[in-house]
């Protein structure tokens, strides 16, 4: 079987690019970190991959809207080999910067497989500041989306200062309709947030952490799943290491959420 | 022609930003207003065509969900609306990534000259607002006066069509420039010379540097080259070279120093070289062939957050702060490098200069294409290479500003906007340069600028020959010294083999950073400095380390009894339910998780202890680990420590407490003891003595002395390695009072040591919060009678004498049995106890586990003391809280037979939080929540 290849894009100010290759790898990907330039010059062929990764950071310092430069950037110099990247049933995932980028890209939601035009927002947080928190995420049961399969309540830290979701009612029913809403803030039990800070750090509506696009292969998202790669990312784990010992359970941890999203990524591939 | 854009969010939705200046506007400065609404300005200085302007528009500018823009201003209501804009010459981030969207977009480039603006305007909606409030909200929350500029127009004088009118703050100098040739005819016009220019040269060092440019043969030299007298850009390099911040002077200085009691003197020689050291290589990038960033800390020393007395600092210490905590936030976040472990201290001390440590941990590999990495070298041939920023006039005497104290003459033009984007740019190409093997020798531009970096980099290969024109400059019109020391940020410099010069190049180009030769090294033992053709300098290399007196200082020690310092006549408390839930809610104590919250310490995907940790996530942690090398089951754990209010007492003592401090935070953690790293930071006031400006100079030089003799022997004691250091000698402010007098406000002596070591396998580490109901407590350590300087004590009014004291040979077997308990997973928790005593830290564990805790003071084991209020507050170094397993009980006491321990009580199911005194009596009983409550009271509304 021939691996699958997984294009992780750095430069400009992105920055998640060592830990979500390294994700990747985990999932059982051959990742790259490719630097936009040289996906525009050429060195590079988009065509080689089959997951395309925008992560997290700050590309070109956020400035005037985070995502905003480097959707301009991409859709100017690479527009076309992205949307025959995604007619030929390959993969996309934004993480953070990433799904900021491609909601200006217009790549999410995509209704009506219109992959350009910009009908949903990521807008400054409520509280008024870049915030770094775990959440509690519920993934609507009902998503059609490729990465959060057999996922039903996993925890992601967020760090964001811009990750307010915001739509107009009409384009919000539809994403509901449509089964494009795929992670919802929740309160630890995984019951909705119903916009209640911190467990929705953001104020984003209706909850919204993450969204697919119709196919479900075009998935964005706040929350980073490649910073959960290991148990010990976890806030609690000295605290549910301890409590296992004490219950005399293995205190081995298995892959984790963050982790098993990738996979699902990379196993849709693996049987496409 | 310029064009001007507004943009605001649609009004249905809401403006976080607007109401946060609203909120603060009501608690900083007690104005009611009803709603703020933000609009984003940009100011377009470039020839675009109504289409182009239509599409940058609609495709950069304006988020269609969300936004609403126009050219023409904005039809926001307002009763007073405030346009704040950077002065000409700050660094604009936005209007400069906005040049790169527009050019990208139309696919144009902007011409020489053209540029993008950004600014904002706020709409301001009040009962009763005048123009004095409205002022004041400028002034004080939307504007720093030092780098922005400000206009405000009422409801009734806006013109709907002009608006703002059109403000381009374009630099324009209109200067051609120009190398000055300076005389030296005489020590005295030298020192007047140096005044008037701000060189800051040290009296001392002007005869030599005058002997040297009459010297027959130096004359001689220079005359081939077309110089006589020093020109500007030769004494600025001096200046620059033989600053104390770039030089190290103080600590290189020779101090003699005698105790007033005992008699006792000595000649300390070099007494901090194990600091003075570290001036070349300091920042990790720069460190051999340049480190992959890892983690950043924090320490801020500002004055009180609520404070309202007579002194006028230029801005109030809450201001200050904010300021401060946004700065590293945007730093760190979006240099993509976790800030993982920070601290703050108020202090008034700190109202007439704040201190802001910032720390940072990078990686290499041990080898690149078989060479060593951390060594680097300048080889006769090699290129000279700037890379990143642009050269502008900011910054220029940012080094000789920060050596001397703050005046109303301090020309505000040395303030410097940091610039992450391009610096994260520059990051990642140098990491993929260095990798490639072209680098062989990198520097940061910091202090000093080029003088300093290449100056120091032309030392291995000893010379070389730099083209000032060809340094890309922000705007014409700077003259040729003004080249040379510029600080404008986000600048390295580099030494390239020629051959590798077409790979530096095109990888830089691909990252989208600029890079250009500026020169090469040579072994002339010259710098020899050229603009288009003419010599502006021709200088010996060695001349600005080799002949230069030594600084001197005299340092009196009188110890503190001397000083008239005694133990407070006290007698304990009756309620000391109230004094720890006040102790809780004291600023330097209470939680300041809004601080931490702001800053991402996950990225890079390696935090495993994090900022904060507990049931709740919401206490903090001893210290922070991270995995870097994300494959590997090693870590690195890293901590800091800050305790100058000892200072007051002995620098001495405070110095092994701040050392000791740092370590056991490492300890705490699961840390290995063996491998600890140090960096010492000194603040320092200014040490040099002057019967009127500074009067008490010698016992501030005394008690540099006693630091850096501390320094020295508690980390030969520990084993401890200094990896870097810095300092910062003139910690002073001149502020005025109520009457405009002035007052000079000097700071604590304070010395932060941040500390790190490796974690053998992070999937053992411990974190402080109390585990499972029915765990035993323990404290690790003794007791003593060392209130001096404490918590409590300042909380009561007092200094005290007795300062806690390091007694490396007592704490070390500890240090160590702890950490082979926790190697062999016995330990449920662990906690240092420092500031505020085992009071407040046993409050600290109970709060991190939300559970409860049931303490019997009698149990504790102390020297010299029986009082409640001693053994609660009393903060002597090498002490620990620990819980464990019941079961592991005998395990546990085995491992440390022989130590000073004992368990000391349980934690409960019950949340009480219970302490029985020395004699059985019930001194505290109270719920987790309320210790919570009082400890998030003073910054829980803060986000």
């Amino acid at each position: 079987m021939n691996p699958v290849k997984a294009l992780v894009l750095t430069g400009y100010g992105l920055n998640c690019d060592h830990e979500t290759a390294y994700a990747l790898e985990l999932a059982g990907a051959v990742a790259h970190r490719v630097h936009i330039n040289s996906l525009i010059d050429g060195t590079v062929a988009i065509t080689d991959f089959q997951i395309l990764v925008f992560g997290g950071g700050f590309s070109w310092g956020d400035d005037h809207g985070a995502g905003v430069v480097q959707a301009v950037r991409m859709k100017t110099n690479l527009g076309d080999k992205i949307l025959k990247f995604i007619d030929v049933g390959n993969l996309v995932l934004g993480i953070c910067n990433g799904f900021q980028t491609l909601v200006n890209l217009g790549l999410l939601p995509g209704f009506d497989h219109d992959y350009t035009k910009r009908s949903v927002a990521l807008t400054f947080n409520d509280c008024g500041n870049f915030r770094d928190q775990w959440v509690t995420l519920k993934v609507v049961p009902t998503a059609s989306c490729i990465f959060t399969a057999g996922l039903d309540v996993l925890e992601l830290p967020v760090r964001h200062g811009e990750g307010k979701f915001y739509a107009e009612e009409a384009i919000l029913y539809r994403l509901v309709e449509e089964n494009q809403v795929v992670l919802q803030y929740a309160l630890p039990d995984g019951s909705p947030a119903e916009r209640d800070f911190p467990f929705n750090p953001n104020g984003s509506v209706h909850d919204i952490a993450g969204i697919c696009d119709p196919s479900g292969r075009i998935f964005g998202l706040m929350p980073h799943p490649e910073a959960f790669n290991h148990w010990t990312n976890h806030p609690d784990w000295p605290r549910i290491k301890e409590k296992k010992k004490r219950a005399q359970e293995n205190t081995e941890f298995v892959l984790t959420p963050g982790i098993r999203l990738f996979q699902n990524a990379v196993r849709y591939i693996q049987n496409k | 022609m310029a064009h001007r854009l507004e943009i605001a969010l649609r009004p249905e939705l809401f403006d976080a930003e607007g109401d946060g200046i609203r909120r603060k506007a009501k608690d900083y400065l007690g104005i009611e207003l009803h709603s703020v609404r933000c609009i984003h300005v940009i100011t377009i200085d470039a020839n675009l065509t109504a289409n182009q302007l239509n599409t940058i528009q609609t495709e950069i500018f304006t988020n269609p969900v969300t936004q609403l823009s126009s050219h023409n201003p904005l039809d926001i209501a307002f009763d007073w609306t405030v346009w704040v804009g950077f002065r000409p010459g700050v660094r604009d981030n936005p209007g400069s990534t906005a040049v790169e969207a527009v050019e990208d977009i139309l696919d144009i480039k902007f011409a020489s000259g053209e540029a993008i603006y950004t600014s904002k305007r706020y709409c301001l909606k009040g009962k009763d607002l005048d123009f004095k409030d409205v002022n004041t909200i400028a002034g004080e929350l939307l504007a720093n006066d030092i780098i922005q500029q400000w206009k405000i127009f009422s409801n009734d004088e806006w013109d709907p069509i002009t608006g703002t009118g059109l403000i381009i703050p374009k630099v324009i100098l209109n200067h051609t420039p120009k190398v000055t040739t300076i005389s030296v005819h005489s020590d005295l016009s030298l020192k007047r010379i140096s005044d008037e220019r701000g060189l800051a040269l040290n009296p001392a060092d002007i005869p030599f540097i005058r002997s040297y440019f009459m010297d027959k043969k130096v004359r001689a030299g220079r005359a081939v080259k077309g110089l006589s007298d020093p020109t500007d850009v030769e004494l600025e390099y001096i200046s620059q070279a033989r600053s104390d911040h770039c030089n190290h002077n103080t600590f290189r200085g020779l101090f003699r120093y005698r105790d007033l009691e005992t008699g006792e003197t000595d000649v300390m020689d070099n007494g901090g070289a194990i600091t003075g050291i570290v001036g070349v290589y300091r920042d990790p990038m720069g460190t051999g062939k340049g480190s992959r960033l890892v983690m950043g800390g924090y320490g801020f020393c500002v004055g009180p957050r609520d404070y309202n007395g007579a002194l006028r600092p230029h801005l109030h210490p809450r201001r200050l702060l904010d300021g401060v905590i946004e700065g590293v936030r945007d730093g760190g976040n979006k240099s993509g490098i976790p800030t993982t472990f920070g601290q703050v201290l108020f202090d008034h001390g700190y109202l007439g200069k704040c201190l802001v440590f910032v720390t940072a941990l990078g990686m290499m590999p041990a080898r690149i294409r078989e060479k060593p990495a951390e060594q680097k070298k300048t080889t006769p041939g090699d290129l000279v290479i700037m890379c990143g920023g642009r050269v502008g006039k900011d910054g220029i005497h940012g080094v000789t500003a920060s050596s001397e104290t703050f005046s109303e003459h301090t020309p505000a033009g040395h303030v410097q906007i940091g610039d992450p984007y391009t610096q994260k740019k520059m990051h990642d190409f140098l990491l993929d340069a260095r990798d490639e093997g072209l680098i062989q020798f990198v520097t940061d531009n910091g202090g000093g600028g080029l003088s300093s970096s290449v100056g120091e980099s032309a030392r291995f290969s000893n010379g070389c020959e730099i083209q000032l024109e060809k340094v890309p400059l922000k705007y014409e019109g700077l003259d040729q010294w003004e080249i040379w020391i510029s600080e404008s940020q986000e600048r390295m410099t580099v030494a390239v083999r020629p051959e590798d010069l077409e790979r530096f190049l095109a990888l830089s180009k691909m990252h989208a950073v600029e890079s250009t030769v500026i020169g090469r090294y040579t072994d002339s033992g010259k710098l020899y400095i050229t603009y288009n053709g003419s010599a502006c300098a021709y200088i010996d290399m060695d001349l600005t380390t080799s002949g230069f007196p030594q600084w001197e200082f005299d340092a009196e020690w009188l110890p503190p009894e001397r000083r008239g310092l005694h133990e407070p006549v006290l007698k304990p408390p009756g309620n000391y339910r109230m004094v720890l839930l006040d102790m809780l809610s004291r600023p330097d104590i209470c939680s300041k998780e809004w601080i931490s919250r702001q800053y991402d310490h996950e990225v890079q995907g390696t935090s495993v202890i994090k900022p904060l940790v507990g049931a709740e996530r919401d206490v903090s942690g001893d210290a922070a680990v991270i995995r870097p090398i994300l494959s590997s089951s090693r870590g690195l754990a890293f901590a800091q420590a800050l305790l100058p209010a000892y200072s007051a007492i002995d620098t001495y003592h405070m110095t092994g407490c701040t050392i000791d401090e740092a370590v056991r935070r490492l300890v705490a953690v699961g840390a290995d003891f063996d491998q600890i790293g140090g960096v010492d930071n000194f603040c320092w006031p200014n040490i040099q003595f002057h019967p009127q400006n500074n009067p008490d100079g010698k016992l501030k030089a005394a008690k540099l002395v006693r630091s850096c003799r501390a320094l020295r022997e508690i980390c030969l004691a520990y084993e401890i390695p200094l990896l870097s250091g810095k300092d910062s000698m003139y910690v002073d402010g001149h502020l005025q009072g109520r009457y405009k007098e002035t007052h000079k406000v000097s700071a604590l002596e304070t010395l932060q040591f941040s500390a790190t070591s490796i974690v053998r396998n992070i999937n053992k580490c411990i974190t402080m919060d109390s585990k499972v109901e029915g765990d035993l407590v323990y404290i690790l350590g003794a007791t003593r009678n060392e209130l001096g300087g404490s918590e409590y004590y300042a909380h009561l009014g007092y200094v005290g004498l007795n300062v806690p004291e390091v007694v490396p040979e007592v704490f070390i077997p500890l240090y160590r049995e702890l950490g082979k308990a926790m190697d062999d997973e016995i330990v449920a928790s662990a906690h240092g106890i420092y500031r505020g005593g085992l009071g407040v830290h046993l409050a600290l564990v109970a709060m991190g586990g939300n559970l409860g805790m049931k303490i019997d003071l009698g149990a504790v084991p102390v020297d010299q003391t029986n009082r409640d209020d001693v053994v609660l507050f009393s903060e002597s170094a090498g002490r620990f809280i620990v819980t464990i397993d019941p079961r592991n009980r005998e395990t546990f006491e085995q491992i440390l037979s022989g130590l000073s321990f004992a368990c000391i009580g349980a934690v409960t199911g019950d949340n009480r939080f219970v302490i029985k005194g020395i004699d059985g009596k019930h001194l505290v009983d109270v719920s987790v929540n309320v210790l919570k409550i009082a400890w998030k009271k003073p910054f829980g509304e803060l986000i």
